[in-house]
């Protein structure tokens, strides 16, 4: 017994097949015995496989596939299921088949005459055509597309789900999906739905791949043979087999995403709800893969939120997670559905909140596959938008802030940008929370990442600081400056990217809000920050200018040094000429929320606390503002309306004085 | 109870006979037992007889019930062979059914008292699927205890070693090649009967009538008014 166990060790199989490649005995029995010995070794066992690997075993398989005579089927049906199975879920794997050159021999091998060598070639060449690895098959080249249709209109059920998985996993531009739909590719797809479940299933993924985001291809199919088609589709949807149900979802996802008035008629989207958070419960791919397409169909739609709520689709994913070892691909799918539905609604997070998920949702945020920690950081970021929960200082806590921290010097700027995006929030802490993320090192990280060369890494980074110095004390404040240095934060206001100027200008903004002292920080360094801030005034764009005149305003609410150098900024004639100011230009802009920041500075200025009010409404009056201001009483803009009201009584009672 | 309808047996009847079931549909039924159940002699002479077609090649029937067959044997390692040649991926895709072959196939080395050979295939062959994947570990623990018993049967987890173990394996392997083939897994005939069963007890709330208590005769029984 132990010489016959021996043999079969993958080195002696390896050694044995080599050696039957390169014509050294054996015989060709013995070929086919070690052939099928190392496909049955393998198939299901991916420790085997990779072993294989190591020993080269599949350059050789390939030697041997490429050197078998058309008529030597069952050499061939081995040697083409061993490849097909060292595809099958092994990324190193299928890198092996495709760099050993399979691909072109299983390809030729489709047109041999014996039906079980179709079968077994189709079937490999699925499985490479189901990992992402596998090379995009240029539909555009004329002959490709031939080849294609070709093998769509073979009789053999492999070979036309093997061209239904090459359109799903090439098929991804507009000019693909047109050529695919202008030479009958549609029909054919259509014409599958009729056919058994494997070829339906195979069927309804490649719809989607030709429909997605495409409203031509929409409305072709949905009005291809009076409807018929996305008739039988919604009928899937009630179909009893899982997968059949999810992909026709999906179908009617991507239909209703292009254009929702062909499914009106329908009220689709309800029933979609109910039929995916019910696949939740299904094992396999269908139970895997119905989380996303949830958070697909209900994307940014609050009603759908609604809907789903009402489905307990919330707690049936706490529920999942509160599951003992849930695979990677499900958790982050249950943590992307559940991230979109506390996106919007304040009773989701609650929701979620009261079911004890928070602390699973931290852990995740260490889990070992990249995606899920990703995953958990937006799911973080939406539960964190309750205020309620914010303020009561729920969410910030030890674990979270560590684990946080330390995804922020994590090697995939993806996950640095979603840990980012999850800080943002959690920082704007009423309590004293903040300190737990300050004490874990959380604001040097933040100012690292702020001087980062990836422009979403700074814009998060330091919309991420604006966040923490909001209602921050003034020892955070300090802290946080004295890390970040008066000189990055003035090139910060000047980067070059206006979405980053905007959140630098709003992180000042913060961190002026409150006391003298604080103010005093931007005059530092010869006031490099309030001259960075003011020069930019002149010439950036309207959300920039929006937090640049709250800048100033909070710096006129200082001392009459502060007020003066605000009013020197803010009356500073255009260079070019012409003689208006900065802050009429502003009080003459079409933004309603522009007028607003600017009306706010021109009180704050104005404001009767020291004889000195009178000497700046004079100054005001003589530069035109006041005059302004009075043209203003009526402005279409409510908030404007008030400040303006507010403006003209303190400008009138500092009037009377002065004169 | 009083305010229920009340049903004679004629009335039943009449109601019944009005109800037009076509032959056909009678016999598709039949051959979707059969051929889900894997009855390839009956199947092939009930077509004969009825002029049915199955809906599937009858010769994948007595592929699908050898590879049935050797796992109910013990034949764990054959059947798994067979499935292979049958379609690679049913196995390669599916890794709770390849577990539980894998897992048959140790609980037979188990019982045939090999026990060495045992413990290299549980090390070799079924610790790297527990490493993959916690719910199989747990399985795999509860197996692995099987060796700590001099009397395996007496092990607390001793029905691994039960026949209907076999079985559970078997229809596991049975169901998973039938929707490789695009067929229902289960036979439409019994879900008729179990649909039966609920009716008659949403009908029970609101009349008296001649029910079928009998599944196996089918015989109406009179309403106990």
């Amino acid at each position: 017994m132990p010489a016959t166990k021996t043999n079969n060790r993958p080195e002696e199989l390896t050694e044995r097949l080599s050696s039957a490649a390169s014509g050294g005995g054996g015989g060709d029995g013995g070929l086919l015995k070690a052939l099928r010995e190392v496909k049955n070794q393998i198939i299901g066992n991916r420790t085997k496989k990779l072993w294989y690997l190591k020993l080269g075993a599949v350059p050789t398989i390939v030697s041997i596939l490429s050197s078998a005579a058309d008529s030597d089927s069952a050499v061939i049906v081995q040697a083409a299921a061993a490849l097909g199975s060292f595809a099958c879920g092994v990324d190193a794997g299928v890198r092996a088949v495709l760099d050993g050159g399979a691909m072109p021999i299983l390809v030729r091998l489709l047109s041999n005459c014996d039906e079980k060598v179709v079968d077994a070639c189709a079937r490999s060449l699925r499985m490479v055509f189901q990992s992402k690895l596998a090379p995009k098959y240029d539909i555009l080249e004329e002959k490709n597309m031939h080849f294609l249709l070709s093998l769509l209109n073979n009789e053999n059920d492999n070979v036309t789900e093997l061209a239904a998985s090459i359109i799903t996993h090439s098929c991804e531009t507009t000019a693909e999906q047109e050529a695919l739909c202008d030479n009958g590719v549609l029909q054919r797809l259509i014409a599958l739905l009729e056919g058994s479940t494997n070829q339906r299933d195979a069927g309804l993924d490649s719809l989607a791949a030709i429909m997605k985001s495409n409203s031509d291809v929409v409305s072709k199919l949905v009005t291809f043979n009076n409807g018929r088609a996305l008739n039988s589709i919604i009928e899937l949807v009630k179909d009893r087999c899982p997968r059949t149900r999810l992909l026709a979802c999906i179908c009617l996802i991507f239909i209703g995403n292009a254009c929702t008035d062909h499914l009106k008629e329908f009220d689709i989207n309800t029933e979609l709800i109910l039929v995916l958070v019910e696949l939740f419960e299904e094992p396999g791919r269908a139970g895997d893969e119905a989380p996303y397409a949830l958070a697909n169909l209900i994307a940014g739609k609050e009603d759908l939120h609604k809907q789903a709520f009402s489905v307990n689709a919330v707690e049936k994913l706490c529920n999942f997670l509160h599951k003992k070892a849930i695979e990677a691909k499900r958790l982050q799918g249950i943590l992307l559905a559940l991230a979109e539905l506390c996106s919007k609604l304040e009773i989701c997070r609650t929701k979620s909140l009261s079911l004890k998920v928070l602390d699973i949702v931290i852990g995740a945020l260490k889990h070992d596959c990249t995606e899920v920690r990703i995953a958990a950081c937006t799911c973080l970021r939406s539960i964190s938008r309750s205020l309620k929960s914010l303020s009561a200082g729920h969410l910030l806590n030890e674990t979270a802030a560590t684990s946080l921290i330390q995804l922020l010097h994590n090697q995939s700027t993806e996950v640095q940008v979603a840990a980012l995006g999850a800080v943002c929030n959690v920082v704007v802490d009423f309590t004293t929370r903040k300190s737990v993320f300050l004490r874990h090192g959380g604001a040097k990280e933040l100012v690292q990442l702020s001087r980062s060369m990836d422009s979403k890494l700074r814009l998060n980074a330091v919309r991420a600081l604006r966040n923490l110095l909001f209602l921050a004390d003034k020892i955070v404040k300090e802290n946080i400056l004295q890390e970040l240095t008066i000189s990055t934060l003035a090139s910060l206001v000047c980067d070059a990217e206006a979405s980053i100027q905007e959140q630098a200008m709003a992180l000042i903004r913060n961190l002026v809000d409150g006391s003298v002292d604080c103010i005093d920080h931007i005059f530092a360094e010869d006031g490099v920050i309030i001259t960075a801030v003011a020069r930019q005034l002149w010439g950036a764009t309207v959300p920039v200018c929006i937090q640049g005149m709250y800048v100033l305003s909070n710096v006129a609410a200082g001392n009459d040094f502060h007020k003066d150098a605000v009013m020197h900024h803010i009356l500073l004639p255009h260079d070019t000429g012409s003689d208006s100011s900065i802050l009429l230009r502003f009080l003459q802009n079409n933004d309603g929320r522009l007028r607003t920041a600017a009306i706010w500075c021109v009180i704050n200025l104005t404001y009767p606390c020291n004889c000195t009010a009178s000497e700046r409404v004079t100054r005001l009056r003589t530069s035109g503002v006041v005059s302004q201001i009075k043209s203003m009483v009526n402005d279409p803009c409510l908030d404007v309306k008030h400040r303006v009201r507010t403006a003209l009584e303190q400008c009138t009672v500092g009037g009377i004085n002065s004169a | 109870m009083a305010s229920k309808k009340v049903i004679t047996r004629e009335e039943w009847e009449k109601k019944l006979n009005d109800v037009k079931i076509r032959k056909d549909d009678m016999n598709k039924l039949v051959m979707n037992f059969l051929v889900t159940e894997g009855y390839v002699e009956a199947a092939e002479k009930f077509r004969m007889e009825s002029g049915t077609e199955p809906d599937i090649d009858l010769a994948t029937i007595t592929d699908r019930m050898a590879v049935k067959k050797a796992v109910q044997c013990g034949n764990v390692k054959d059947a798994i062979e067979k499935v292979n040649d049958l379609n690679p991926e049913i196995l390669d895709t599916n890794p709770q059914l390849f577990f539980h072959l894998q897992q048959q196939r140790f609980i037979e080395l188990i019982r045939d008292g090999k026990v060495e050979e045992a413990l290299e295939f549980a090390q070799e062959e079924l610790a790297p699927r527990g490493e993959e994947n916690q719910a199989f570990l747990e399985e795999l623990e509860k197996t692995v205890a099987l060796l700590a018993f001099e009397d395996a049967s007496s092990c607390p987890f001793g029905e691994l070693l039960h026949i209907s173990q076999r079985l559970k394996t078997a229809s596991e392997v049975n169901a998973a090649i039938l929707t490789s083939q695009s067929h229902e897994k289960d036979p439409k005939l019994p879900s008729l009967l179990k649909m039966l069963i609920w009716v008659q007890n949403q009908l029970d709330e609101k009349a008296t009538y001649p029910r079928i208590n009998d599944l196996s005769t089918a015989v109406l029984e009179d309403p106990t008014v």
